[in-house]
């Protein structure tokens, strides 16, 4: 019964509106140590609306640019390439996510809030803890929470029972598990394999709220992991689970983060969130 | 008029006025009401101590507790609330669940609130606090009722 369920869900990947397109493509120039502007714009060109959304990104607050970017190539001189194909990803996530998600009872709005300021939370941690900066934690973080997306409406279906399940004291995506075979983790990782995303990405994504039980723990794991939770905890984009997620002790050891780290950390994710993700409202 | 609450904000209100915040995880939800002049004010506080960050704390006081708190009682008094009148409410402070301290900024929060009421001689009239729940408060200031709400449960607080 739970194996049907899982298997209804995971067959739903395939049908999902896929943003493989533009943004694995977007992906690979970040990987690739060869490519240049113009691949950017020349990739940007099939999708004006995107387009308009990168620049409406890349004007925001938190780059701080003092003139305003008007053109893809304008906007790789300001900001690096680099930078732009990051954008590049968030407009396409903010494509799917800005809208309601039932079963976690999210408004409109408030899942591309949370994935913004995940985001700027991990770069935020990853300078307050110096570590190396990483282009692929910012979208790991970014695309955490995209099994919401498939995993919503069955939730919905099921809420009374998973909500029970979980008073037992445990975390709710272990509760999505024993209801509905799999959770939100899980259908997450398994979209962003299925349009070939990199391992680390995926893995990142698959363990965001258990990075212990992840087949290797890792860096990029962990900080996703320390994000999401810092910015439930502050109430961007808390759903109807609440705080019913578990925190890992191993993963903050690891990360060697310190209260007042995560503290200052959280005085300063708002106003970041705010200035990347407000761009769209 | 009704008034909507941000993360680290807070808002005052007279006679005909509706209070509401949304979204309290570990942040602290202080209502305070004078049932005389009819006057109250809510503070929805992140972070318990304000040197965390003090150019933050400059630029926004109502982030933090311990800056918070006072600034709150201050704009009551300055519409005509009393302090000997004040009914205190208190909401939030939730924690994820499990044994990482390091993530207990709720309680944190909750022990500073503490501290200043009772430094101040302050009784809390009710609370609700802690759990792993959201919380959503509704406070009217015609009556001083205080609601809270989590998913499809309501309650008076």
């Amino acid at each position: 019964m739970k194996q049907d369920r899982k298997r209804e869900i995971i067959s739903r990947i395939k049908s999902f509106p896929s943003m493989s397109g533009i943004a694995a493509k977007a992906l690979k120039l970040l990987d690739d140590p060869d490519a240049n502007a113009a691949q950017v714009e020349q990739l940007l060109k099939q999708d004006p609306g995107l387009t308009a959304n990168l620049l409406k990104l890349t004007n925001s607050a938190y780059f701080g640019i003092p003139s305003k970017v008007g053109s893809v190539r304008h906007a790789v001189v300001m900001i690096g390439w680099k930078k732009v194909s990051k954008l590049v990803m968030a407009a396409c996530v903010n494509a799917i996510t800005n809208r309601q998600i039932v079963g976690y009872d999210l408004p409109p709005g408030v899942l591309w809030q949370h994935s913004v300021a995940v985001s700027v939370t991990a770069e935020g941690l990853m300078r307050e803890l110096k570590i190396a900066e990483s282009d692929e934690i910012f979208t790991a973080a970014l695309l955490h929470d995209l099994g919401k997306l498939i995993l919503g409406g069955f939730v919905e279906k099921e809420l009374d029972e998973i909500e029970k399940v979980a008073a037992r004291g445990i975390p709710f995506q272990m509760a999505e598990q024993e209801v509905l075979g799999t959770n939100h983790a899980e259908i997450g990782g398994l979209m962003l394999e299925s349009w070939s995303f990199p391992t680390e990405l995926v893995n990142a994504v698959r363990w965001h709220h258990d990075p212990d039980s992840a087949p290797q723990t890792g860096v990029m794991t962990d900080i996703v992991h320390v994000a999401n939770v810092l910015c439930l905890m502050i109430g961007i984009g808390i759903g109807v689970e609440g705080l019913h997620y578990e925190p890992s002790v191993s993963a903050t050891k690891r990360l060697g983060i310190k209260p007042t780290q995560l503290e200052l950390i959280a005085s300063q994710t708002l106003e970041w969130a705010n200035e990347l993700a407000g761009v769209f409202e | 008029m009704k008034y909507i609450v941000q993360v680290g904000d807070m808002k005052v209100g007279v006679k005909g006025d509706e209070i509401v915040t949304h979204a309290l995880g570990s942040c602290l939800g202080l209502m305070i009401y004078d049932p005389v002049a009819h006057v109250g004010g809510m503070l929805h506080a992140m972070l318990p101590l304000s040197r965390i960050n003090p150019q933050k704390a400059e630029a926004n006081p109502y982030m933090f507790v311990d800056k918070g708190v006072p600034g709150l009682f201050k704009e009551v008094y300055d519409l005509g609330g009393q302090k000997a009148r004040l009914i205190v409410k208190a909401a939030g402070c939730g924690s994820p669940i499990g044994k990482n301290e390091m993530f207990k900024i709720g309680e944190r929060n909750y022990t500073v609130l503490k501290k200043l009421l009772w430094k101040n001689g302050i009784l809390l009239k009710t609370e609700e606090i802690g759990g792993n729940i959201s919380r959503t408060v509704h406070f009217d200031i015609s009556t001083g009722r205080v609601t809270i709400k989590n998913g499809r449960q309501e309650r008076l607080l």
